[in-house]
């Protein structure tokens, strides 16, 4: 079996005195979506960002494809999209993307090349000479998802990419994800949103106050704690914990 | 118009804007200590150049004779200490500057006599001045004398154009690359994490400093074409003023030498980008920016503004000034005088400072602080203490200036020792204990009040007896201290009248500085600049406040090493105690020595002796900094 494209191994992340991550393993195939689930402040951001090489990890490791998350070689494997990943307001769609594929290392044929192959799966193309401080969230969203996959990378990490989406753009993304998925792409996804973890995910793993529940796919963890709901089963795992020994 | 709705929100905005610790120190800070701070150096720099000025004798010559000679050699010889006289000189030596002005006595029956003089150099403005104020004095009111007296200029009208350009131009140029840079380094910083596009770049495979050295360039490019366009600009303008107000005076502008001139702006435009950029990098927010921008803004123009109106020459320290040696060169080269060495050391200067401050700006770029939660930022952590914020470091030093300025500096003027008292126990001591009261923390917590162990004390004794002779001949050499200001600490320290003995003058001069000084310094100071700078730029900015606290342009660098080591010892001993002890030692050594004449002495040494001298105090210093380096026990307090 092929060793998984990005890992998490035991991390840790300490902010001062407080623990924002413990011990924490993940693994992720491609051809897979993973969805990391958890509330607001469980962990899922940070655990998210030691991937993508922004975080250094207090303990532990965090690889992609065999090497250090945080070098350059890792980054070039990655496409990263989260809330916080805004757009420059005052350049178009087009100087954009221009940018970031100069940056991964594409010429400008292969930039015009890969914008040919997601424009009409993206809709771009009406705004790709817009300025990007007038596009709609759904226009930005579409920009940024553009962005982050431009170069191809075999991993996907998307950080809440449908906070503040509309329900269209949402299931567009949703549909996007599921193609790359399906092209043989991993994805490593992170929502608060359980209805739509249950849509989208492969396997799923439920963080809690900087602590893994339970990992496994919507179905059996449904099973394992007789719930209707992966929100159901959340709940239940969250209450067992708070409980404690 | 609802008189209750605009009430309410005049209310709820003022609410809001005070409760922003920024705006309060934007308030506070800048027309407070600020202005008055930077009025007090730019009128010390003033005086300094006036009784310079006043100082030197001009040299004169005469060429031709006559009795008119005789007359006017006479007076010349009666003010030897205003006038140099020279036997016999030309008016190419008056061009070239080796004469300040020439009496050229003319031949005919009426005698004549011209003054020559270059009114493109200020030496030679000068003398022309002294010498119509002698000769005016020649004959008393009502006669008049047996020879006709006249000026004249011998500086082309290009020079003389260059020359009056050099008096506004080139602070002119320099302020406008500063504010050329501002804005930008600002919006490519903070902006960008403010604009949420940060992490969007971060998470590139692109390596730090070639982001920032992009960010640089971009911010130098408008920077340098802010300078650009107002140099030409100005300098069209300022010459037009200048034909319009003095119809007699028909100026060329200079554009040989202004083009020149304009190689300012290069090495300005990446200084101040590399600076604002590494600056702004820090911030968090737009607003966050400006207001850690702006004293650094204030306190470079400092120095530019010291380089427009002060007597320096582009040469030692103060060609690695930054904003002063850029003022300096510009001038030079509009005057069409800069040396080759000159040009070459602020061309340096401006490019070690500028990759330093890139490589600042790329570490801060690669720090984990730029994407974490300021909530959850655990800076504070890296420093000796926690609780005291940068904020209330600034408040303190702020509230500390204030009260110095305008309550204790008076009181000292009427009497001094009780003034002085009182600046450092209640002023300072006296400001740090209400400030733990009111801030609900332990006073020992506050100042790092904790026991040390042997060997801090050890080392720290060791750099306060020896550090002072390195930092003072270090100073010397980096600004020379005016005569009039040595003998003024002297008398400080030995009152002409006396009637104060050793220990009153160690308690004045040395225990009191030691305690309470260090007690706002190297307490909540240092202490709070940590949490927001890490330590090492904690300290250097916290000694530079130290310096500015003196109030004396010619203390400033002193005070400024010396409160660098001091910060050091604070810091790698984890305790405020060692600090305290040096700065005492230090100070006892220098009461010591004028109270003993010594100091007086050291000023015949030859460079041979003071070299020993400096390696030794050097030695010695390096010892207790390894004994203080070593002394560490507890990671933190």
């Amino acid at each position: 079996m092929p060793e998984p494209l990005a890992i998490l191994d035991g991390v840790s992340k300490f902010f001062g005195d407080v623990v924002a991550v413990a011990h924490f393993s993940l693994a992720v195939n491609r051809g897979e979506i993973y969805g990391l689930l958890g509330p607001n402040g469980a962990g899922k951001t940070t655990a998210l960002r030691m991937l993508a090489g922004l975080l250094a990890p207090t303990s532990g490791s965090a690889r992609i494809a065999g090497r250090d998350a945080g070098s350059d070689w890792a980054k070039k494997q990655l496409g990263y999209l989260s809330g916080s990943t805004g757009l420059f307001g005052r350049l178009t769609p087009r100087e954009i993307l221009d940018y970031f594929g100069q940056i991964h290392g594409l010429g400008k044929s292969d930039i015009r090349k890969r914008l040919a192959w997601l424009s009409p799966s993206l809709a771009l193309d009406s705004i790709l000479d817009r300025r990007a401080e007038v596009l709609s969230t759904g226009e930005r969203q579409r920009v940024s998802i553009a962005r982050a996959v431009l170069h191809d990378p075999p991993l996907l990490i998307l950080d809440e990419p449908t906070a503040g989406l509309d329900i269209l753009a949402s299931r567009f993304l949703r549909d996007f994800v599921r193609s790359e998925r399906d092209r043989g792409k991993a994805v490593l996804f992170s929502t608060h949103y359980l209805a739509e973890a249950e849509l989208l995910c492969d396997r799923v793993g439920f963080l809690h106050r900087g602590r893994l529940l339970c990992e496994g796919s919507p179905a059996e963890i449904r099973a394992q704690q007789g719930a209707s709901t992966l929100e159901a089963a959340f709940l239940s795992l969250a209450d067992a914990q708070e409980a404690g020994p | 118009m609802n008189l209750r709705h605009v009430l309410l929100t005049f209310g709820k905005e003022l609410r809001e804007a005070l409760r922003d610790r920024r705006t309060l120190a934007i308030m506070i800070l800048l027309p407070l200590v600020v202005y008055p701070l930077l009025s007090l150096l730019a009128a010390q720099v003033a005086l300094g150049r006036e009784k310079n000025r006043d100082q030197r004798p001009s040299t004169v010559a005469f060429s031709g004779s006559g009795p008119a000679r005789d007359v006017l050699e006479t007076r010349l010889r009666a003010n030897q200490t205003i006038f140099l006289l020279l036997p016999q000189g030309t008016p190419a030596e008056v061009e070239s500057g080796k004469l300040d002005s020439l009496l050229e006595i003319g031949s005919s029956q009426a005698e004549k006599v011209t003054v020559l003089f270059d009114a493109s150099r200020d030496e030679s403005r000068i003398a022309e001045e002294r010498l119509g104020d002698l000769f005016a004095k020649i004959l008393p009111d009502g006669c008049a004398p047996s020879f006709a007296l006249q000026n004249r200029n011998l500086a082309p009208q290009a020079r003389l154009g260059g020359y009056l350009l050099s008096k506004a131009l080139p602070l002119f140029v320099v302020l406008m690359i500063l504010l050329g840079a501002f804005y930008p380094a600002i919006d490519v910083t903070a902006g960008e994490r403010e604009r949420g596009t940060l992490e969007t770049i971060l998470c590139a495979p692109i390596r730090r400093v070639d982001l920032m050295l992009g960010k640089v360039l971009a911010v130098a490019t408008l920077a340098a074409l802010t300078g650009l366009l107002n140099l030409a600009s100005m300098a069209v303008t300022l010459l037009q003023i200048l034909r319009l107000t003095s119809q007699a005076l028909v100026l060329d502008v200079p554009w040989g030498h202004a083009l020149a001139s304009s190689l300012v702006i290069l090495p300005a435009s990446l200084l101040f980008a590399s600076a604002f950029v590494a600056l702004g990098a820090t911030a968090r927010t737009f607003k966050e920016a400006q207001t850690v921008m702006l004293p650094v803004y204030f306190l470079t123009v400092a120095p530019a503004m010291a380089g427009a109106i002060g007597d320096y020459r582009l040469a030692g320290i103060a060609a690695w000034v930054p904003g002063m040696n850029l003022t300096l060169l510009a001038r030079d080269l509009l005057v069409g005088r800069a040396s080759l060495s000159g040009t070459l050391a602020v061309l340096l200067a401006t490019a070690v400072f500028s990759a330093v401050a890139l490589m600042a700006a790329a570490r801060v770029y690669a720090s984990e602080r730029l994407v974490i939660p300021a909530r959850r930022d655990p800076k504070g952590a890296a420093i000796i203490g926690r609780s005291t914020s940068a904020g209330d470091a600034m408040t303190l030093f702020a509230l500390a200036f204030l009260l110095l300025y305008f309550v204790f500096l008076p009181l000292e003027k009427r009497h001094f020792a009780a003034g002085l008292l009182a600046a450092e126990w209640m002023g300072l001591f006296g400001l740090v204990l209400l400030y733990s009261r009111m801030s609900g923390q332990q006073f020992a917590h506050v100042v790092g009040l904790v026991r040390p162990s042997g060997r801090a004390l050890a080392g720290s004794a060791l750099i306060g007896c020896s550090a002072w002779a390195a930092v003072a001949i270090l100073s010397e050499w980096l600004m020379p201290v005016p005569k009039h200001i040595l003998e003024e600490l002297r008398k400080s320290i030995l009152p002409p009248s006396g009637g104060r003995g050793p220990v009153m003058t160690l308690v004045l001069m040395a225990i009191s500085p030691a305690v309470c000084e260090e007690t706002l310094f190297r307490g909540p100071i240092l202490r709070g600049l940590g949490t927001r700078l890490g330590p090492m730029a904690a300290i250097v900015a916290t000694a530079a406040l130290f310096g500015l606290f003196h109030l004396d342009i010619y203390r400033l660098i002193p005070a400024t090493l010396l409160g660098i080591l001091l910060g050091y010892l604070a810091n790698q001993s984890r305790s405020i105690v060692p600090s305290m002890l040096a700065h005492f030692c230090n100070n006892a050594v220098l009461v010591t020595l004028a109270r003993s004449g010594l100091d007086q002495r050291m000023e015949g040494l030859s460079h041979r002796t003071l070299t020993v001298v400096v390696l030794t105090s050097l030695a010695l210093t390096g010892a207790g900094v390894a004994l203080v380096r070593g002394s560490v026990t507890k990671p933190e307090l």
